[in-house]
């Protein structure tokens, strides 16, 4: 019956062309207009590595003077050279890597290349592993290489199509960064997670990636110049290495931990690396450090900003509004057909059969909504694209977002058509087709 | 095939009782072909409305081919008022939207027949009326006499044991409405059992019994040896 009541709900779309128009037209709008704030909230706010967001752990020590500490009670966002290295060399974690900001000129070796300035990271090895980047040929660099700082580099597939050709191997090939020459051991493969949850402090969350991925020792040896956010709190001696030793916090650090329990082992073990570094005379502040996993730090770091937020509770306000019009539409639609349902109720329908009728009917309504919400918000989205390049990336809508939006529709309508479709089983027969 | 014992039905208000039908006792064979008659307001239609499962009695019992139907619940009257009655109306009812195959067609999705069935009862119905060239046009398409023989063919599509004929050729001109009272009569002649409401004293005298109903009481009974065939005037 229900492929019955599909047809008769699509014949019956021709019925009243004007309500259902309207109907469908309402419906459609408030789907657009939910969908596409849902798509980019959902672009801000999905886990984006949800095997294993609730090990990976984003790390915080309170650095700086006492009497200057953030009034939210929050510690730096960032970590100092000493506590990061400190943390990074004692490799207390299955896997850890400290994060910096780089920005260089590229001097390709192609005549007809001019020199671009792009950004990267300096990471430690684990970092590939610990984010699931994929790499497409070629290899990381290993834990020697780590250590020794090599003037190795990884790039992006887009990087090396764009300095070698597409297609074409870069591995073993000579990359010039700001003069100075490094071996390519790797192309990753296309990696673009959004927001970018690994780097969400000193760099746009939702902007493009970066180029490039450098050993930290070796950024670090050859003092690279750091893309990103440095705070101090007091001037660091002169030269680099005075930077180096000062309390200025730059770096980012993460941790990946074998289980998700094990995250208060590792919030002991920071508690008692910062009580050993004041033996030093180093973190005068109170003990206050932070170890937060992707989900807390993304939350932490307002990724999900309030406007998106207030803009999503609105868009389905305004859905719901569509809905009361579609009830009233739907309640026109069906209350002009008293006589067919007596009629079909004296030929053997039961309520139940009625009511099953009348609410696909509403689904059919639903459906054709859907279709045009779809479009609607793949124009809405094309439309926040052009005028809000920011977060151009989160306006891409997949096939999750393509049947949500059906099944929404379709939740919506059946929902708006209950009303009606009750009312249209209450017809008494009798008096229906004495009327006729 | 329709029996009724002291069958009684009453409208209720939060202030007024009306007592529609006040003990009805009948008895209807099968293939009989009984004309209800009566003044207006006497009942009559009620009393269809009940035979037809369309209402509910309030007293009395009501047998419908030796099946009980007080207290049945909504799903068993539907499926009952599918497998056992037709309906004629005088208005015809046919659904404007749904072609002639579509609107026969309805009664037969409720039973549950597969798709091969279905079609070879419409097929047989539209041909029965004589129709079976007008199987996709709609009803706007057709007179009234046509469209009142596409209700008679989804009353028979179902092959049911009682047709119900509420005035069915109250909206007909006289040709029109000696060709379907022919039709009910030539149904009738091959077995199934005739319910008709009607005013019109010389249609129910084509019938073989004539129910007189006043003020909610059966009055009088006039059993005929044959149905006279006689234009309806």
């Amino acid at each position: 019956m229900f492929f019955y009541y599909l047809k008769l709900g699509a014949v019956n779309l021709k019925r009243n062309p004007i309500i259902t128009a309207l109907m469908v037209i309402t419906l459609a709008v408030g789907v657009a207009a939910a969908m596409t704030t849902l798509t980019i909230l959902r672009g801000m706010s999905g886990d984006p590595i949800p095997h294993k967001s609730d090990r990976l752990f984003y790390v915080q020590i309170d650095t700086g003077p006492v009497g200057r500490e953030n009034p939210n009670g929050e510690p730096d966002a960032q970590m100092s050279y000493t506590d990061t290295m400190n943390l990074w060399r004692a490799a207390k974690a299955p896997r850890q890597t400290p994060l910096m900001g780089t920005s260089d000129t590229v001097s390709p070796e192609r005549k007809d290349l001019q020199p671009f300035i792009t950004t990267g990271l300096a990471v430690g090895a684990d970092f590939f592993s610990m984010f699931d980047v994929p790499l497409l040929e070629g290899r990381f660099w290993s834990a020697e290489q780590d250590k020794a700082g090599s003037d190795v580099v990884v790039i992006t597939r887009q990087m090396r199509d764009r300095l070698f050709g597409e297609g074409q191997s870069a591995v073993g090939k000579r990359l010039m960064l700001s003069q100075r020459e490094l071996t390519i051991i790797g192309v990753l493969d296309t990696w673009s997670p959004l927001p970018k949850f690994y780097r969400l402090v000193g760099s746009n969350r939702y902007g493009s990636h970066e180029d490039y991925f450098l050993p930290i020792e070796y950024a670090v040896r050859v003092e690279s110049g750091i893309e990103g956010q440095v705070s101090c709190t007091s001037r660091p001696d002169p030269g680099f290495q005075g930077f180096l030793q000062s309390d200025c916090t730059w770096l980012q650090y993460w941790v990946e931990l074998a289980e998700a329990g094990d995250r208060q082992g590792f919030a002991d073990y920071l508690v008692a690396y910062v009580n050993e570094q004041k033996k030093l005379d180093r973190l005068p502040r109170t003990v206050n450090n932070r170890l937060r996993d992707v989900n807390e730090w993304m939350v932490q770091q307002g990724v999900v900003d309030n406007d998106t937020v207030v803009a999503t509770w609105l868009a389905f306000a305004f859905l719901a509004v569509c809905l009361v019009n579609t009830v009233g539409l739907l309640l026109a639609k069906f209350s002009a057909r008293p006589g067919e349902i007596g009629v079909r109720r004296a030929l053997g329908a039961s309520r139940a059969e009625i009511f099953s009728q009348f609410l696909t009917e509403a689904g059919v309504v639903g459906l054709v909504g859907a279709a045009l919400g779809i479009l609607l918000t793949l124009a809405a989205l094309a439309y926040v694209r052009q005028y809000a390049r920011d977060i151009a990336l989160l306006t891409e809508m997949d096939w999750l977002m393509l049947l949500t939006t059906v099944l929404i529709s379709l939740v919506a309508a059946l929902g708006a058509g209950l009303l009606p479709t009750w009312r249209a089983c209450q017809v008494l027969p009798a008096a229906q087709l004495k009327s006729q | 095939m329709i029996r009724m014992n002291k069958l009684s039905k009453v409208y209720r208000t939060h202030m007024i009782e009306t007592h529609a039908l006040r003990g009805i006792e009948i008895d209807v064979q099968p293939g009989e072909f009984v004309a209800v008659t009566g003044p207006s307001g006497s009942g009559k239609t009620t009393f269809l409305n009940i035979a037809g499962l369309l209402e509910e009695h309030t007293g009395g019992d009501y047998f419908l081919d030796g099946v009980n139907v007080t207290g049945l619940n909504d799903n068993q009257r539907s499926r009952l008022r599918n497998e056992k009655l037709g309906f004629i109306f005088q208005g015809f009812n046919l659904i404007p939207d749904l072609n002639l195959f579509d609107n026969v067609d309805v009664p037969l999705r409720y039973r549950g027949f597969n798709a091969a069935e279905r079609r070879r009862r419409i097929e047989e119905a539209l041909a029965q009326v004589g129709l079976s060239a007008r199987i996709k046009h709609y009803p706007s398409e057709l007179s009234g006499g046509q469209q009142q023989r596409v209700a008679i063919a989804r009353a028979l599509a179902g092959s049911p044991k009682v047709l119900l004929a509420d005035e069915p050729t109250g909206n007909l001109d006289t040709q029109m409405a000696r060709g379907v009272m022919e039709l009910l009569e030539e149904i009738n002649a091959r077995g199934t059992t005739i319910l008709m409401v009607t005013h019109d004293p010389e249609l129910a005298a084509r019938a073989a019994r004539n129910v007189h109903i006043v003020d909610g009481l059966v009055t009088d009974f006039v059993r005929r040896e044959a149905p006279s065939l006689v234009a309806v005037a």
